[in-house]
């Protein structure tokens, strides 16, 4: 009755023989293999749609980093553009006003000189 | 140096889903289950086909991952609150194996009453015909403890066939 396990191969007695005849492997059902192909199948064109989405985020992605870095860049030499106008403009004016200054200088200088 | 395995997908399935259904069936108690738990376990293969580098090999890692993926299924079975064994032929409408004797299917009854791991152990060393090295190896614990749960199981399991199967066993 008492089943000494493992290392006596021979005592396997009318149960044991039952139990390994009951444990045969079943056949599995015939529309399994087709299944197991079809969600194969199934999983593979997914992963390859999900490639492309993938593909085509990056792509979308780099396009709109080269976007806004090349908006960001254009913005700063238009800046940078703007900034060297407005100091010439400045530099013209104090030109200008320099001229003024000299030349109101000068007529001052005359008339007191014809004063005297 | 030994050639590179290159194995088809498809041999493999024909090969081995007789086995991987039978391991889940077994395991889980429910042909439908087992069906989910085989093409788990074939689509899994799929995405590890790079990592098989023999026969063997193929052969153990499917039995692991169908042992593996059908304890799953009965923890998910057991978190919903489901009974671990359905009887097949009522709720499935599966045909009875003809070629079984009832008191086959008595016994493959009983087999599903045991606990999970003298159950896994049993399956592995009756349908399997492994060692309990080779079961250690495949469950992943020391064989001291599968030596342990094949002697508790299949005592138990004479003692419930004792009780329930009279009619067929004599000599128990």
């Amino acid at each position: 009755m008492d089943f000494e396990w493992p290392d006596q191969p021979e005592k396997i007695d009318e149960f044991e023989r039952e139990l390994k005849q009951a444990m045969e492997r079943r056949p599995a059902p015939p529309s399994l293999k087709g299944r197991i192909l079809q969600q194969r199948s199934a999983r593979r064109t997914e992963r390859v749609h999900s490639y492309t989405v993938w593909w085509q985020r990056l792509a979308a992605s780099v396009l709109l980093a080269g976007v806004i870095a090349g908006g960001y860049g254009w913005r700063q030499i238009e800046e940078r553009r703007k900034g060297e106008e407005a100091k010439q403009q400045v530099l013209t004016a104090l030109r200008i006003t320099n001229q003024v200054l000299n030349n109101m200088n000068r007529r001052l200088t005359d008339r007191n000189r014809a004063e005297k | 140096m030994a050639e590179k395995w290159h194995p088809d997908f498809e041999q493999l399935v024909d090969e081995h889903q007789s086995m991987v259904f039978s391991l889940a069936w077994r395991m889980t108690g429910d042909r439908g289950l087992a069906e989910e738990v085989a093409q788990d376990v074939f689509l899994e293969l799929d995405r590890h086909m790079h990592r098989i580098e023999s026969h063997e090999h193929a052969l153990n890692w499917l039995r692991r991952v169908a042992m593996n993926r059908s304890a799953d299924a009965l923890r998910r079975r057991k978190v919903r609150g489901l009974d671990l064994w359905v009887d097949i032929e009522e709720k499935h409408g599966a045909p009875t194996e003809e070629r079984q004797s009832p008191l086959s299917a008595r016994l493959e009854h009983l087999l599903s009453t045991l606990p999970e791991a003298q159950r896994a152990a049993l399956v592995l060393r009756y349908q399997e015909d492994l060692t309990p090295e080779e079961i250690a190896a495949t469950v992943d614990v020391p064989v001291a403890t599968v030596k342990s749960n094949l002697h508790r199981g299949l005592k138990l399991l004479r003692a419930k066939a004792t009780t329930n199967l009279k009619e067929y066993i004599r000599g128990l």
